[in-house]
């Protein structure tokens, strides 16, 4: 893992100040709303509808046991005794006191941790593959290049104050589990650990979700590593003084692209950094060198085959087997494998995690997993090294505390944003109709039969469900005053090293009641039309979306 | 009389310089300040202007930001580039950083504020106009 410099510490530190004089400035009436929204935002602070909610950057997902100690701690100090896992990999407080926060920030910086740009139109927290660094398919381990991004995007003088939210996602694996084709910027890098100085990035530009979704153009092919950082300053040069700022809804970058066209704004990008291309933020081979290092993988001991052992206690117990079978994903080192530990059981908002838990996945990272967490963007927690040997036993005391769910991947292992309940955008719930979805389907035997399915719910159109890209995505919309809901079918944000696909709306929008009959009508369809072991999503690429509305339409007819 | 802060050699101070009549670019002519918005497009003729003011229509837009660095980097304006209109207290430090060696604070702002928070950090995790230098060294 990346370990804080004095410089790193100095400058979280610094920032805490300035916030705590920020903070008390407003609370004492020398600050407008207004202008503190802008700055409490930058330090991840918002407003919501009960409360102020703070979220805390968990960088490209990656916490330490201590770290994720001190959330628990966090999240019993100053929350209600929990917290929640973000579609960003970050970590967010639901009931946070305001004049509390510069003390929540300073708890944080005591742990290397902060809420910088987690929120405001600015540089977001870079996100990458929660399996980074132990999956079996990575070819070079996207962190250090996202460490690289973390540190140049903090306060950078130019770029805080953009026309919208910008996000980017990088991966370096064949399966692109960080979904960069629907980021404002994504980045797939070539190249191995030995070597991330020779690395070579192919860079999409203008991919969103929101109410215009769109997929990424590769802009540029091949990028050498140590241009990184100034074809990126070439690009947000001309996101910044060109992106819109008369209408919020078209200020993404995808807008700027689209309206530019992605040739024309490839030349833009490329004059540009021409002018800057040799500039004093061209990244030595040393600094690639000494990033790479911090994510050396951990000392693998020998582990004693592990596989009859696995195999008989798989036999012995059903649930178990089950739980292997979706949640533990190959690990690159013999003995060893990655474990989803998912946060989605029956009535319990997906994401949401009690301190308790947060203390037990600390707790298991230490005694199983080099004390070192991931978050993934499904809202779920990951220990990245996990021996073979120590599943069952991890598997037993997962399941005593509620995060043992043997649904990764599954209907139920459902993607959620807070929604109507929690944030002051949505336009409709969303959690009362996950959980109905959970509870209409909670038989896992008809899950298994279903299979692989993302599940993908967004209370309003800024999308921070992914509901575009779920093989099912659902939509609150507002009609009048009473929450609706859109259907859309076979989007995915890339799945099996295909590119992302944008899923198709199946018609007008339904009731919140008629929500669970309507998914029972689609899988049924699927159920019906599908070959043997053929997926949802292969299903519906094959038969196309008519069958599906027939369904679903004919009888409400 | 105007708020300002100044940068002089590397000290940014409360500064009393007395009012500019500043002129956009339809009637400015060389010699002249020229006050521009944060959409123009930099021009070279620009360099022939007494000083360059850069109207910020918001504390949230950061188009001037990026025309001030194209000012000092790409044009190598060397005068006095003021930021004025909407700037904030807790903002200078990216007016600084951008290459601004002058902000003029609106009405009802606090200088002492904004002089406190002018270079918020010991140090910075990019180069920048007012400190070029490669970081990669000083940062780890």
């Amino acid at each position: 893992m990346y370990q804080y410099s004095e410089f790193d510490r100095s400058f979280v530190n610094q920032r805490v100040a300035h916030y705590r004089d920020q903070t008390q400035r407003y609370l004492d009436g020398k600050l407008s709303d207004d202008e503190f929204l802008q700055l409490r935002l930058r330090n991840g602070l918002y407003i919501q509808r009960l409360a102020p909610m703070l979220r805390v950057a968990v960088p490209y997902g990656t916490l330490s046991s201590k770290q994720l100690r001190a959330l628990a701690a966090i999240s019993r100090d100053y929350d209600r005794g929990y917290g929640h896992l973000s579609t960003r990999q970050n970590m967010q407080f639901n009931w946070p006191a305001l004049e509390d926060v510069p003390d929540i920030l300073q708890a944080l910086a005591d742990v290397d941790m902060h809420a910088i740009q987690t929120s405001g139109s600015c540089i977001r927290n870079v996100t990458t593959d929660q399996f980074a660094g132990a999956a079996a398919d990575e070819t070079i381990d996207p962190r250090p290049f996202c460490e690289l991004l973390r540190q140049w995007s903090t306060s950078h003088p130019e770029f805080e104050w953009l026309p919208r939210k910008f996000k980017i996602a990088v991966t370096g694996a064949a399966q692109d589990r960080a979904a960069i084709g629907v980021h404002d910027i994504g980045m797939r890098i070539h190249g191995n650990d030995d070597h991330p100085e020779d690395a070579l990035i192919d860079v999409y530009a203008g991919g969103g979700l929101g109410r215009t979704p769109v997929l990424g153009a590769l802009i540029r092919e091949k990028l050498p590593a140590k241009d990184l950082l100034t074809y990126t300053e070439a690009l947000m040069r001309v996101y910044n003084r060109y992106g819109r700022r008369d209408n919020k809804y078209k200020a993404r970058i995808k807008i700027l692209v689209r309206a530019m066209t992605p040739e024309g704004f490839k030349a833009q990008v490329d004059a540009e950094w021409e002018q800057i291309k040799d500039s004093p933020s061209t990244v030595p081979a040393t600094e690639l060198r000494r990033l790479r290092d911090f994510f050396r993988p951990p000392a693998f001991g020998q582990q004693a085959d592990a596989n009859t052992m696995l195999a008989d206690q798989r036999l012995t117990h059903r649930d178990f087997d089950r739980w292997v079978k979706h949640n533990v994903t190959p690990h690159r080192a013999d003995g060893y494998a990655v474990v989803t530990l998912s946060t989605k059981s029956i009535g319990v908002p997906p994401g949401d995690v009690s301190s308790d838990q947060i203390d037990a996945v600390a707790n298991w990272a230490d005694q199983y997993s080099f004390s070192e967490i991931r978050i993934s963007h499904e809202q779920n927690f990951v220990l990245p090294h996990v021996p073979k040997v120590a599943l069952f036993e991890l598997w037993q005391q997962a399941t005593d505390i509620g995060l043992g769910s043997f649904n990764m991947g599954l209907l139920s292992d459902m993607i959620c944003c807070p929604g109507g309940d929690y944030c002051s955008l949505a336009n409709a719930k969303s959690l009362p109709v996950a959980e109905a979805i959970q509870r209409r389907f909670a038989d896992y035997d008809f899950q298994f039969d279903l299979g692989e399915i993302d599940l993908n719910i967004s209370g309003c159109m800024n999308a921070c469900g992914h509901h575009h890209v779920g093989h099912i995505g659902i939509l609150g919309v507002d009609k009048k005053g009473q929450e609706f809901y859109q259907i859309s079918l076979g989007g995915h944000a890339g799945h099996s090293g295909e590119a992302p696909k944008l899923g198709q709306i199946v018609g007008p929008s339904v009731a919140r009641a008629e929500v669970c009959d309507v998914i029972e009508k689609i899988l049924h369809v699927y159920l019906a039309r599908r070959f043997d072991e053929e997926s949802f999503l292969s299903c519906f690429d094959r038969i196309g979306i008519d069958p599906f509305k027939e369904s679903v339409y004919a009888s409400a007819a | 009389m105007p708020q300002l802060l100044r940068n002089i050699d590397q000290n940014w101070r409360i500064v009393d310089d007395g009012d500019i009549h500043w002129r956009a670019e339809e009637d400015w002519q060389a010699g002249e300040p020229l006050q521009v918005g944060v959409d123009s497009e930099p021009d070279s003729t620009w360099l022939e202007a007494s000083a360059i003011a850069v109207d910020f229509p918001a504390l949230t837009d950061g188009r001037g930001l990026s025309l001030a660095v194209l000012l000092r980097t790409r044009l190598h304006y060397t005068g006095d580039l003021v930021a004025r209109g909407n700037v904030h207290e807790d903002i200078v430090h990216f007016l600084a950083r951008s290459g601004f060696n002058v902000i003029e604070l609106p009405q009802g702002k606090d200088l002492q504020t904004a002089l406190t928070w002018v270079d918020p950090h010991s140090g910075y995790y990019q180069p920048s106009v007012a400190n070029p230098q490669t970081v990669f060294a000083s940062k780890n």
